[in-house]
């Protein structure tokens, strides 16, 4: 990998994190549907790419995110058990473990993706999921630089 | 269109009245849109669902000879099936429709941020656009519809399904997992508005059922295996012994589980004393002249009601929802056990008396002299059994007096849950389940009896509490759509299937055991095997191509570049390439 040629917009105080957030369609982005039915707020850094499943999810997709610049990842899925194609959800977990070695080896902090289960009447805690990781990206500060 | 035509893209922003336009400002997403490479045309429009909105796409269709269409507005979980109707209604193949999500996920959850709404709008409408600018028509592809439905759940929904359908002239397998049919209404003594036992309402039904030529009832059985697709499901139904099996081919499912009384164990001293009891138990007594206390026999004169046990409790998963029974069950047992008893009270939250009839009860209840005391939600009644003797004490809101009173028998109004083996069924058929446990339809108010498994409905209390009258509405609501099913004879379905590039394919079998259908096996008419896979079993997930360590697995409308080319769209747009 090489590091990043994106421009984050500043460094400065107005430095907003830019999220790419990877929603199932059944559960997460269904939840995410009703924070907004239900007119939760939350912080509006985080862009939605709709995806049939999380299994759908290669690690590289979240690499090259990364890559291209994004502060932080986000990946909101059914909770187990609960997957609408009954495993997806098993597998990106299994990949998830490695990759936050892949990511963390990288010189990444590991804070900067999140793997999350959020229903689709979950509105609270997707939205609760999307504030966090912002707050916490926000803290580490932009990814530009940061690989190694 | 073919593959290396240039992509002539439009774009379409939707005010959705104030809905969006009330925070985004969506003249300048229509104008950023506009600047985009490959787009001819981008405008913002009112309703663009209305139709003078389908009207404009169909027209800047023509007008532009589009051959990609973005439609930026609300979630493609709403509308994304209106606006491929009408792309193709405009000659275009429906998967070259693209929907952006700027109600539900930007004006919605950023009220008070209307500059960085409009932000994320422009950023998401360029990620659309760079997806639209890959997307490729898919072969639409049509199945035969098996004309027979599997109806699972014997009780008064289900069996109601199940005579619609038949009386329509299609074959039905009625599944119920107890030795009888009926499910709970038939256990009931009194049902409101008249005064029926639930067996006098519901035997009619099974006797029609069990005699009705198109109709297979199986009883003390379940489904044990399920699979495939609308219009083609494979059906595996075994006794509950597991001595007798046997297998159906169905086009649809309803899927009308029902419920179970709560047991309000931990609540207001049930299980203390057998005179207090859930609504449901006091329902199953036999009905007699006289009412007798279960602890002693003796005949009872004072009886007590309390409402909203296991329902509408804030912050306690399972027991949020109203289950909108109880009110007018206990209006009616109380103003009907008033004649035989010396007093009846009734405890409420509230009293929602709400359907037809219904009030009128209430109102009875009232003029044969039941007191009703209401009582804070925060401050519950307080019930203690001291030598089988029942006291309860509650401040009564509007006296705001602290009052005491010792019934012979306590019945607690408890909530309706879901079965215990819910999850079992929502696994079997791919459902999903809301706050409250109950599956969740396909559209809370457009598509409340369909789900998002194409071809499986739900009827009755499988989808929410509710009274009898209101499963029975259901379920012919579901047996119609089931019916009109069957009726085409045959479905669309999906295009969004992988595919398995052969040169490619390394033989690891990866994706063999990742496929959660069983959709992929190997060629051995190759050397060595490739995988390859079946398109009428594959669902669409992409767990396969995901997996795929050699990349040779493409997940239609879903591809590896459609998704980055959005990741890319978003934080590396090039003013040239808008994101190529």
């Amino acid at each position: 990998m090489t590091e990043a040629s994106t421009q984050a917009s500043t460094t400065g105080n107005d430095w907003e994190p830019k999220i790419v957030a990877f929603c199932c369609n059944w559960c997460s982005y269904a939840g995410a549907d009703l924070a907004g039915t239900s007119r939760i707020q939350y912080p509006p850094n985080a862009r939605i790419i709709r995806v049939n499943c999380t299994g759908r999810i290669d690690p590289d997709f979240i690499l090259a995110a990364l890559e291209m610049g994004a502060d932080g990842v986000l990946v909101s899925g059914c909770h187990p058990g609960d997957c609408h194609y009954t495993s997806g959800n098993l597998k990106m977990q299994a990949r998830w473990t490695i990759l936050r070695k892949a990511i963390e080896q990288a010189g990444i902090n590991p804070r900067r993706i999140r793997l999350q289960w959020a229903s689709a009447s979950e509105a609270q805690i997707f939205a609760d999921g999307v504030t966090l990781l912002t707050e916490q990206v926000k803290k580490l500060g932009p990814l530009r630089g940061q690989w190694r | 269109m073919t593959e290396d035509e240039t992509p002539r893209i439009g774009v379409f922003v939707c005010h959705c009245g104030h809905n969006i336009a009330g925070t985004v400002d969506v003249a300048r997403v229509a104008a950023e849109a506009g600047k985009l490479p490959n787009v001819v045309f981008s405008t913002d429009e009112m309703f663009m669902c209305a139709d003078s909105g389908q009207d404009l796409i169909r027209t800047k269709i023509k007008e532009h000879s589009l051959n990609r269409v973005v439609v930026a507005s609300c979630s493609p979980r709403m509308h994304e099936p209106t606006f491929r109707r009408v792309v193709e209604e405009g000659g275009l193949n429906r998967y070259v429709y693209e929907q952006v999500n700027l109600r539900e996920h930007v004006s919605w959850c950023h009220m008070h941020e209307p500059e960085a709404a409009t932000e994320k709008a422009i950023d998401l409408v360029r990620m659309s656009v760079a997806r639209a600018r890959r997307l490729e028509p898919l072969p639409i592809s049509r199945v035969k519809v098996i004309p027979r439905t599997l109806v699972v759940g014997g009780g008064i929904a289900g069996l109601r399904a199940a005579l619609d359908i038949a009386d329509r002239g299609f074959e039905v397998v009625l599944v119920e997992k107890k030795p009888n049919l009926g499910g709970n209404v038939i256990k009931w003594t009194h049902m409101y508005p008249d005064d029926r036992t639930g067996a006098e309402v519901v035997n009619p039904l099974i006797a029609q059922a069990l005699s009705h030529p198109k109709i297979k009832v199986y009883t003390d059985s379940q489904v044990v295996d399920f699979e495939g697709y609308i219009g083609n499901f494979d059906v595996t139904i075994a006794s509950n012994d597991g001595k007798k099996k046997s297998t159906a081919q169905v086009g649809a499912v309803i899927v009308a589980t029902g419920f179970e009384p709560f047991k309000p164990e931990g609540y207001y001293g049930y299980g203390k004393s057998p005179d207090i009891m859930t609504l449901a138990e006091l329902q199953e007594m036999p009905r007699k002249d006289e009412l007798l206390r279960p602890s002693d026999g003796k005949p009872v004169k004072k009886i007590a009601f309390i409402g909203c046990v296991g329902s509408r409790e804030p912050g306690k998963k399972g027991h949020e929802h109203c289950s909108r029974y109880c009110c007018t069950a206990v209006a009616k047992d109380a103003a009907e056990l008033r004649d035989r008893v010396d007093e009846v009270l009734v405890l409420y939250q509230d009293v929602r008396t709400y359907g037809h009839g219904h009030e009128e009860i209430h109102r009875l209840a009232r003029q044969r002299r039941v007191i009703f005391s209401k009582f804070e939600p925060d401050e519950k009644p307080e019930v203690s059994v001291k030598r089988g003797k029942i006291t309860m004490r509650w401040r009564d809101v509007l006296a705001d007096d602290l009052l005491e009173f010792q019934p012979d028998l306590l019945i607690l109004a408890s909530a309706m849950i879901p079965p215990a083996d819910v999850e079992e069924t929502a696994t079997m058929f791919s459902l999903t389940r809301s706050g409250d446990g109950f599956f969740n339809p396909e559209h809370i108010k457009l598509a409340p009896l369909t789900t998002h498994t194409a071809g499986i409905m739900i009827a009755g209390v499988a989808q929410a509490a509710k009274n009898a009258s209101e499963s029975v509405i259901d379920a012919s609501g579901a047996a119609a759509k089931a019916a009109a099913l069957l009726a085409r004879g045959e479905v669309e379905i999906e295009s969004t299937v992988s595919r398995v590039d052969p040169d490619l394919c390394s033989s690891c079998h990866t994706c063999v055991t990742a496929c959660p259908y069983g959709a992929i096996s190997m060629d051995d008419s190759h050397e060595p095997p490739v995988a390859v896979v079946t398109e009428a079993k594959c669902h669409g997930c992409g767990t396969c191509a995901a997996g795929c360590p050699s990349g040779a697995i493409t997940m239609l409308h879903s591809t590896d570049e459609q998704i980055l080319s959005m990741v890319e769209a978003l934080l590396v747009p090039s003013p040239i390439s808008g994101g190529e």
